[in-house]
Formats: structure tokens, sequence, C-alpha cells
């Protein structure tokens, strides 16, 4: 059986790789993100999480098609229910390459995940601040820089970079538009902040993702993004 | 006859002892002037004063209160004179064995009622809109869910701790017997009042119980902060005495490295129980004096922080993930050998990996938190932190393919769950390190993807390998076999169902859907959500009838089954080289190491009894 171990790691070898592209297409299609990529923040979370599914599929498969290459090619054949396994019970230079060669994946994992959370939440120059307040269940909305307003829906101009200034009034909410992806929960005495930068024209929902009691799962509000143009006829409209 | 049952005096003992402490509680307010009815206050004292009446009327504290008394107890074994055998499993009981059944029958019993949580809303959620759950009822029953579903992995990781590891190490019972039973039997009011916290108003915060939420909801929370306040107790004394009698009660020769790796697992998992559980007692009895005493710790308008009650509530919640899971990884350790026929592969790596998860997991918490509000640069350390779980979690995955590698392997029920829980908890497990990952979180937090994430962890670490270690150790603990028939029938419907069931979640959740919404937009993923909850139900239901089949299995093989043999796995553990099921003293004289414990294909002996020491047991 040992003589045939290079035939069988060739064999695995060539499964897993063959595995790693089958699981890859098959969570592609089982994890669907929005099609709508509606903030500057999208495409570089939606790219994170497309590079973390060939983590998933690679991994998976290596672990998958050995376990699975080992119940079949070393299950117990009828007449060898007596036998017993190939004596090994162990190798330090296969234990130190699963424990570094992971330790260096995660590593530039880790590296690409700080430099696209340092790309999702930087500061851009000209921001509009918007106040945003979560109460139970409703939202509220001010425009502090355009006057003195509160609005129940929010409307902000495309490619506008967004500070959104939040507080709750009551108990725990989450800020969080699908289509922009990033979300940021509200806390009661604390005032957090999220950055965000719509990119398509629309009308979305913002939905609280933070449980807050009875209506939670109905927590929402309408979200606008317009032209700019647009954007400033909705504010004359609001100061009126 | 059920009055000489410690059970039924300990429930009588608990509504006695509860109605008292209300009673007693409102005298005094009147005596000093108050209103004589405060909610919070009357039932946090009737619940206190009712769960400690249990423990006085189920018998645990017995010995204690005799020795306070100035006499001296014997530790009394074996089946009660004058009862029958099976009343020893409704009352104090000595033996770690009759303990450890005690805890996972009540654990199986306690996943059951918490899997039957989930049913009802996983009904509910076969479609979008509201059908028949009102959506005050479907928020308390997530929390409800979630925590009857914990304390049943605590109790199933004590079943096994209890009933295996003085039998693997050769010692005859646990360090400390009657701190044992005591472990056990405060599970009991902890379990009924964390139910009975239904029919005071429940707790609709989740499981979590986020503040400020959970501070202005009903009194069934207070209920529940002195269920998990028991339970963790439990933790706390259970992982105590498991740490005391691995580390001093092995037999000659038996040095650390040749523990059989469950040893190793539960070793881990005691060292985070007996440090961690007092966060969540710390969070909760906070949570309990800010409602009772309006002492102002978490809500702002006391002048507290909501925040802080999420540091501490992770600081032990996430710790409490490795010990849902490091059990269930060793028994995936032990299995996985006897079934291969080989040893297993980089023995000290898998032990010493236990350890480390241990330990690294103590720095994670955080990356529950990267939405909350937090400062933002504890982002990164807390990502980085969680990602090096990774580690040693993959030289678990990669030893356990190297063990089977070359082996000759069979495939009764406890290896097919054992391979079962491998495949499940690696899709848990590879699903982490995307929410690790800040900026993913950002996206994934709070939805259904991490619904199916921790499932997918949990059955895989806990579910699985409970069921693998029930089969394989069943004629042990029975003297019959179970069914086999039905065993793989069992598995060949929950392992399919649970990956349907955990995809589903997952799809969903990157589809956009929030995690506890009662009702969802049918529009997401294309319209595609609702067909994908369908399944996601189907599958639920489809794992609940296959736990009935494993229930039905178990009680009438226990009757019918097939006379099992000492050791039908041709194991090397010790426990298997005595009769099936195992006498009441277990070994008949004190065990001696030879060999190691998992050298599949050599002919030496792991451990031999010192015959010229035989007795020695029964003396004692």
């Amino acid at each position: 059986m040992r003589s045939n171990y290079r035939r069988h790691f060739l064999y695995a070898g060539i499964l897993v790789v063959v595995f790693t592209l089958v699981i890859q297409w098959i969570l592609d299609l089982s994890l669907p993100l929005p099609d709508i990529q509606g903030s500057a923040q999208s495409a570089a979370i939606d790219n994170l999480i497309g590079q973390h599914v060939w983590l998933i599929a690679g991994a998976g498969a290596l672990v998958l098609v050995i376990m699975g290459y080992s119940i079949v090619a070393f299950r117990a054949r009828p007449g060898e229910e007596d036998e017993e396994g190939d004596y090994f019970h162990g190798h330090s230079g296969l234990e130190i390459a699963w424990t570094v060669i992971p330790l260096i994946v995660v590593t530039i994992y880790g590296v690409i995940g700080v430099q696209v959370l340092a790309q999702v939440t930087a500061p851009q120059d000209n921001e509009m601040t918007v106040e945003v307040e979560g109460l139970q269940w409703s939202w509220r909305f001010a425009y502090p820089e355009h006057g003195e307003f509160q609005t129940v829906e929010m409307v902000v101009p495309v490619n506008q970079p967004l500070l959104l200034s939040m507080s709750a009034v009551d108990v725990l909410h989450s800020f969080w538009v699908v289509e922009w992806r990033v979300k940021q929960d509200l806390v009661p005495g604390i005032t957090t902040e999220l950055r965000v930068t719509p990119t398509e024209e629309g009308e979305f929902q913002l939905r609280c993702a933070e449980l807050c009691g009875l209506r939670h799962a109905y927590m929402l509000a309408d979200v606008r993004v317009v032209s700019e143009d647009e954007f400033d006829a909705w504010i004359e409209e609001q100061l009126e | 006859m059920l009055m000489q049952l410690g059970l039924t005096r300990g429930l009588i003992y608990q509504a006695a002892g509860t109605v008292l402490g209300m009673v007693v509680t409102m005298v005094w307010r009147l005596l000093a002037g108050m209103d004589l009815w405060d909610q919070e206050v009357v039932f946090v004292v009737g619940g206190l004063v009712g769960g400690f009446a249990f423990m006085w009327g189920v018998g645990a504290i017995d010995d204690w209160l005799e020795w306070c008394r100035g006499k001296a107890t014997p530790l009394v074994h074996g089946p009660p004179r004058d009862k029958p055998a099976w009343t020893r499993y409704f009352s104090t009981d000595y033996n770690h064995k009759v303990i450890g059944i005690q805890y996972s029958v009540t654990s199986l019993l306690m996943l059951m009622i918490g899997g039957s949580f989930a049913l009802i809303f996983r009904a509910e959620l076969a479609q979008a809109d509201l059908q028949f759950l009102g959506m005050g009822m479907y928020n308390k029953l997530i929390g409800l869910h979630g925590w009857a579903v914990i304390a049943a992995i605590l109790l199933g990781v004590g079943g096994m701790a209890n009933y295996l590891v003085p039998l693997m190490i050769g010692a005859e019972d646990m360090a400390f017997p009657r701190l044992n039973a005591f472990a056990f039997w405060i599970n009991i009011p902890g379990g009924l009042l964390l139910l009975a916290s239904a029919f005071l108003g429940g707790f609709d915060a989740g499981w979590t119980a986020y503040p400020p939420l959970s501070t202005q909801g009903a009194v069934g929370y207070q209920f529940l902060f002195l269920a998990i306040y028991f339970v963790g107790l439990s933790s706390i004394l259970g992982s105590l005495n498991l740490l005391v009698t691995i580390l001093t009660m092995r037999p000659k020769g038996m040095d650390l490295f040749r523990i059989p790796i469950f040893c190793w697992a539960v070793l881990a998992t005691s060292l985070i129980q007996l440090t961690a559980t007092q966060a969540i007692g710390t969070a909760f009895l906070m949570g309990l004096s800010e409602r009772a005493l309006g002492m102002g710790f978490f809500d702002p308008e006391g002048g507290g922080n909501p925040i802080l009650f999420q540091h501490i509530f992770w600081f032990y919640s996430h710790p409490a993930v490795y010990v849902f899971v490091l059990p269930g990884l060793g028994i995936i350790s032990e299995l996985l050998p006897v079934f291969s026929r080989k040893p297993l592969f980089g023995y000290r790596w898998i032990a010493l990996s236990s350890l480390a998860i241990a330990l690294v997991g103590f720095l994670v918490w955080g990356h529950h938190m990267f939405t909350s509000g937090y400062s933002p640069y504890l982002r990164v350390p807390f990502m980085v932190a969680t990602l090096l779980v990774a580690v040693p979690t993959g030289v678990k995955f990669f030893s356990w393919v190297a063990t089977m590698w070359g082996g000759r392997l069979r495939f009764p029920t406890p290896m097919l769950f054992t391979l079962g829980a491998i495949s499940v908890f690696l899709l848990g497990g590879l699903t982490g390190p995307i929410l690790a990952t800040v900026a993913s979180d950002l996206y994934l937090h709070d939805t259904y993807f991490v619904v199916g994430h921790f499932h997918a962890t949990l059955f895989g670490g806990f579910v699985f390998p409970f069921c693998a270690a029930i089969y394989f150790w069943f004629p042990k603990i029975t003297g019959r076999m179970y069914n086999e028939a039905l065993g793989k029938l069992h598995f060949y419907i929950m392992t399919p169902a649970f990956w349907l069931m955990s995809i589903g979640q997952m799809t969903v959740g990157t589809m956009g859907m929030r995690r506890r919404i009662v009702d969802y937009d049918p529009t997401l993923g294309g319209g595609l959500v609702e067909a994908r909850h369908l399944e996601t139900t189907i599958a639920a239901f489809l794992i609940g009838l296959s736990i009935l089949i494993m229930i039905y299995n178990l009680v009438t093989s226990a009757e019918i089954g097939v006379r099992a043999p000492a050791n039908p796995w041709r194991s090397r553990s010790p426990e298997w080289q005595i009769p099936s099921p195992v006498p009441e003293h277990s070994y008949a004289a004190p065990l001696q190491v030879v060999g190691e414990p998992y050298d599949y294909g050599l002919e030496e002996e792991y451990v031999v009894m010192d015959e010229s020491q035989a007795g020695h047991a029964q003396a004692h």
C-alpha cells in the first residue's frame, strides 16, 4: 500500500484542483450578492467577499477531497474486516507546514482586509453631514448644512460622500441599506458615524439591522438617491 | 413512589421556596414602608430562593449540611437498597456514570425543547408576510430557542465529560463526587427558570439580551438572568472538578501526552469554563440589578453605557463557543483512529491545538462588535486575533484527514456521524474568516449568513459529534447494541437536511436578509428568497424527524437490543477493556499504562489492569 501513496497523492491533488473550481462555482450560485452596487464602498466589499469565497473553496476542497478520497480508496473492502491500517502516527514536517502555510494565508487575508477597511472608511474632502436618528420603530433625518428641518425619508445626491452622524433615542438600532453594503449601529447616549458615498440613483430601503423590539422587522425608511439638481430642488421644498 | 424521587421533592421545594421568597420579600417591603408589590424584586428573590430550595429538596447538599453539623458521611456508591434501581437516575447520586447519563438525557430533552421552539418560527418563516405567529411571540421564541439550546449543549458537554473522563483515565470517580452531583442538579432549577420566563412576558431581545432593550422589557428577563446564573454556576463547578480529576487522578504511566485525546479537549474546555463563565454572570447580574435596584450600568438614562454590556457579554460568549465545540472535536479525534484502524495523526499537535484555540479564544470577543460603535481602532486587532484561530483549527482538520489517509476505514453509525461532523464543522469554520474580516462583516453582520455560520459551527462541533458519541458508547452504557439500520437512517436524513438548511440560511443572508425578523421582503435575491426559506423550513423539520428516529432507536434498543460484547469496536481505550455495561466501580484493579492510546496496528496494549491489586476499588 505504502508504495502507492505517490499515485494516491497525485490523484487527490488533481481532484483538489478540480473541486476548488467546482465548489467556487457552487458558492457563487449559493451566495448571491445584491445586483446593485449602490455605493463607492460596495464594489470593494463585494470583491473582498469574492476573495474569501476562493479561500473557502480552496481550503474546503483540500479537506473534503482528502476525506472523500480516503473514504473511497482506503475503505475496508470485503475480506479486510480484520485488517489494520498502515502504521504511522505523525510527521513533524507536515504539521509544521500546515501550521505555517495557513498562518501565511490568514496574514495575507488580514492585510487585504485592513486595506479594504481603510478604503471603505476613509474620510473624504467634501463630505455632507446627514443626521440620522433611530427610534422605535422609525427613522428621522436632518441636514444641518442645509437648514433646520427633519424628514422621514432620506434623500441624498448621487456621488456625494456622506458622513452619517447617528444617534438612537431609546434602544439600539442599526443603519443598513443593502445596496450600500455597510452598516453601523445606533447607540443611545453615543453618536456613531458611518461614511458612505451613494453612486447609483434610485429608490432603496433603509432597514434596521439590530433587534429593537416589537416592530423591528418593519423599522424601514425610504432612501432616494437623486441627481444634484433634484436634491437642491428637494432642499428648497423642505425649507418652504 | 413518586415522593421517593429526589427530583419530585426538589420540584416541590422549588415551588414552595419561590412562593416563600416572594412572600418574605413582600412582607419585608411592607414593614419597610414600601409598596407591597414590585415585581422585579419580588420575582428575583422568589426565583433565587426557589432555586436553592430545589437543591435542598433534591438532596444535593445533604452531606454538606451534615458536615456543617460536624458529622462525617460515607460516600455511598451503588443503587439504592430499598428502592428500584432506576430511581437513582431521578435522585442525587454520586456515581459519575449516573451523573453523566443524567446530564446527557437532560441535554437531549432540552435540545428537543429548544429545537421545537425553532420549528415554530421556522414554519412562520416558510413564507414572507405574517402567518400565524405574532411579532412579539416571534421575538420571544428566538431568544428562548437560543438559550434552551445553549443550555442543552452545556449539559451535553457535561454529560460526555462526566461519563467519559474518569473511565478514560481509569479513575474510580470524579475528584469531588458531591460537587459533581450539585453541579448537575443546579441545572434543573436553572432550566425551569429559563422556561418559566416565557410565562412572565419572556425576553424579547434575543439570546444576547442587549440593553437598553433588555432593561426595559418584561420581568421574564429576571428569570433569564437567574437561570443563566444557575447554569453558569454548574459550568464553573463542573469544570473545576474535571480539571482536578484529569490533572491529579491519572494512573501510573499516564503522562499528559498519553491520555485519551478527548481528555485534552475537556481540559481546554474546562480552562475556559472556569475562567470565562464569570463574565456572563457579571453581565447578567449587572442587568439584573439595573432592573431590580435601578443601578445605572448600561442604560444611558441612568448614566450607563450599552456597549459595556456587549464587551462583558462577549468576553464569555465567544470563548463559550469553544466550550460548545472543543469536546465535540475531541470526540472526532477519539473516534477517527478507531474506525480508520490507524494511529491518531499528530497527537501532540491536536492536543495543543485545543489549548491554542482556548487561549486565542479569549482575545477575539470584539469581532461580534465591529458595527457596535466602539473605538474604530479596536477593529483591526480583533480581526487579526480572530483570523489566527484558523491556524490551530486547520491543524485539527489536516490531522484528521491524515489519520484517515492509509487506514482501513469502516462506517458504522458513529463513524458516519464523525465524518458528518467534520464536513459540517468545515462549513462553519470556513465561513468564519469572512465574518472576522471587518469590511465584509460590515455587510454580513446581523444577516442570516451569520445564522448559517454558527448553526454549522455548533452542529458540526456539537450535535453531530454528540450523536456519534451516543451511538459509540451506547453499548458500553446499556450493554446492548443500538439498531444499525435506524442509526444510518438518522444519519442519512440529518446530514443532507442540515447542509440544505445551513446553506439556505447563508444564501438568504447574502441576499440581504437581516436576522431576527419575523417577516422579510420577498423581492430580495430577485424574488428567490421565499423559495430558499421554504427549503430551509422543510430541512429543519427533517432534522427534527431524524432526532425522533434516534430517540426511538435509543429507547427501544436499550430494552430489546442485541447484547453488546465488551469491545464491539475493537477500541484500545481503557473503558472498552471492561464489561458492558460498566460495573458500578468501573475497574476491578488499578490501571497501568504500557503503551500509546492510538497505536492501532501494533500488538502492545495501551493499558493493562494491575491484577495484583485487584479488589482495591471495592475496598476503597
